[in-house]
């Protein structure tokens, strides 16, 4: 899932200076499973800006709202009209969902309320970690599942660096070195001969390199 | 004009009523108490309302962590303290300002000292 986190509170006070009336919009999308922008943490961020602005002498009005998701059309139709009464919108979705309300309701001042980090796994409660980088163009069959895109610093496709040293990557001894956990899976899974063939160097258009990405299906299209 | 101090405590803390302990002059005057079922049902956004609405300090008494009547109700409790902290940190304020004191069940002595600490924490940020 697309993982995110609260931008810290200074930043969202100084983005909604001179608004008097705020709708802070979740997402029950991946921000709520994540446990950055759902209903729980637009509770918390409304209270928490209320008690900024009263602090300094400014009080805000703050409603709260959530969607279903904010990067499909349909549940982004009645903001406009619920955006009406407030100075400024600021969205708890993705970056995705920002975008989106920006590119489809005219007239709606949206400001983001996160900081979209990337995607990831849930470790364990409270605990993330990127795994894919959606480059467009996936290698894990060749990898043994495991991605040197997202999950080796430099992005290598043939192969640790130099750096590599038991087992860790050189940017900091707490993170695996991806591909000597690429190695040791390979070698478990008797396929060792995957490491012998030289993935070719990338094309990194289909990685977002060749401009905003775009997938069409004809076949859903209305 | 003294600070305001305001507690939530659960069902299961302190036996003896606000106004009694303020009779006793145990307790300041503005002091607060709000009794909930478990201080487990406790969110950040509450805490964070208590000093909005003008409290200058807050604090929870919950069981003993493991004496909770509701088994985890008072851990769970600390740890919306601790975010509470954090984001009153990130707001310029004091962290001490949000304190969590775990209490033995049905005792008042804990929690009028649980009072005097926020008291004395605040005349110390004056
Ligand atoms: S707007 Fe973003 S966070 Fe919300 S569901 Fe869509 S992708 Fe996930
Ligand atoms: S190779 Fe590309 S698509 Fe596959 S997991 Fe890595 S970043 Fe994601």
């Amino acid at each position: 899932m697309i993982i995110a986190e609260r931008k810290p509170m200074n930043e969202l006070l100084d983005m909604i200076s001179g608004v008097k009336r705020l709708l802070v919009l979740g997402c029950r999308g991946c921000v709520a499973i994540c446990s950055a922008g759902g209903d729980k943490e637009v509770s918390v961020i409304a209270a928490a800006l209320k008690l900024g602005r009263s602090r300094s002498g400014e009080p805000i009005e703050i409603d709260e709202a959530t969607l279903v998701r904010q990067c499909d059309p349909e549940y982004l139709e009645p903001l406009p009209e619920m955006a009406k009464d407030y100075d400024a919108v600021l969205s708890t979705a993705c970056g995705v969902g920002v975008n989106f309300i920006s590119d489809r309701c005219d007239g709606v001042n949206v400001l983001p309320g996160l900081n979209t980090t990337f995607y990831g796994a849930n470790l364990s409660s409270g605990e993330w970690e990127e795994m894919c980088a959606g480059c467009g163009s996936c290698v894990l069959h060749l990898t043994g599942g495991l991605c040197p895109v997202a999950r080796c610093a430099k992005s290598l496709s043939n192969g640790p660096c130099g750096g590599s040293t038991g087992g860790k990557c050189e940017i900091n001894p707490t993170v695996p070195c991806v591909w000597h956990r690429i190695y040791d899976k390979l070698m478990d899974r008797k396929e060792e001969k995957r490491l012998q063939e030289i993935m070719p160097i990338r094309d990194w258009t289909t990685a977002g390199h060749g401009g905003p990405r775009r997938r069409i299906r004809e076949d859903l299209l209305p | 004009m003294s600070a305001k101090i305001k507690g939530f405590c659960c069902n299961y803390t302190a036996s003896v009523g606000v106004d009694a302990l303020k009779e006793a002059g145990l307790v300041p005057e503005d002091f607060e108490m709000e009794r909930l079922p478990c201080t487990g049902r406790l969110e950040v956004p509450q805490l964070l309302e208590a000093f909005e609405k003008g409290a200058d300090a807050v604090f929870v008494a919950g069981c003993m962590v493991d004496e909770c009547h509701n088994l985890s109700g008072s851990r769970r409790a600390s740890k919306r303290v601790g975010q509470t902290k954090k984001i009153i940190q990130e707001l310029g304020m004091d962290q001490g300002l949000v304190e969590m004191f775990f209490v033995g069940r049905g005792e008042t002595g804990p929690v009028v000292d649980a009072v005097r600490e926020m008291a004395s924490r605040l005349e110390q940020t004056d």
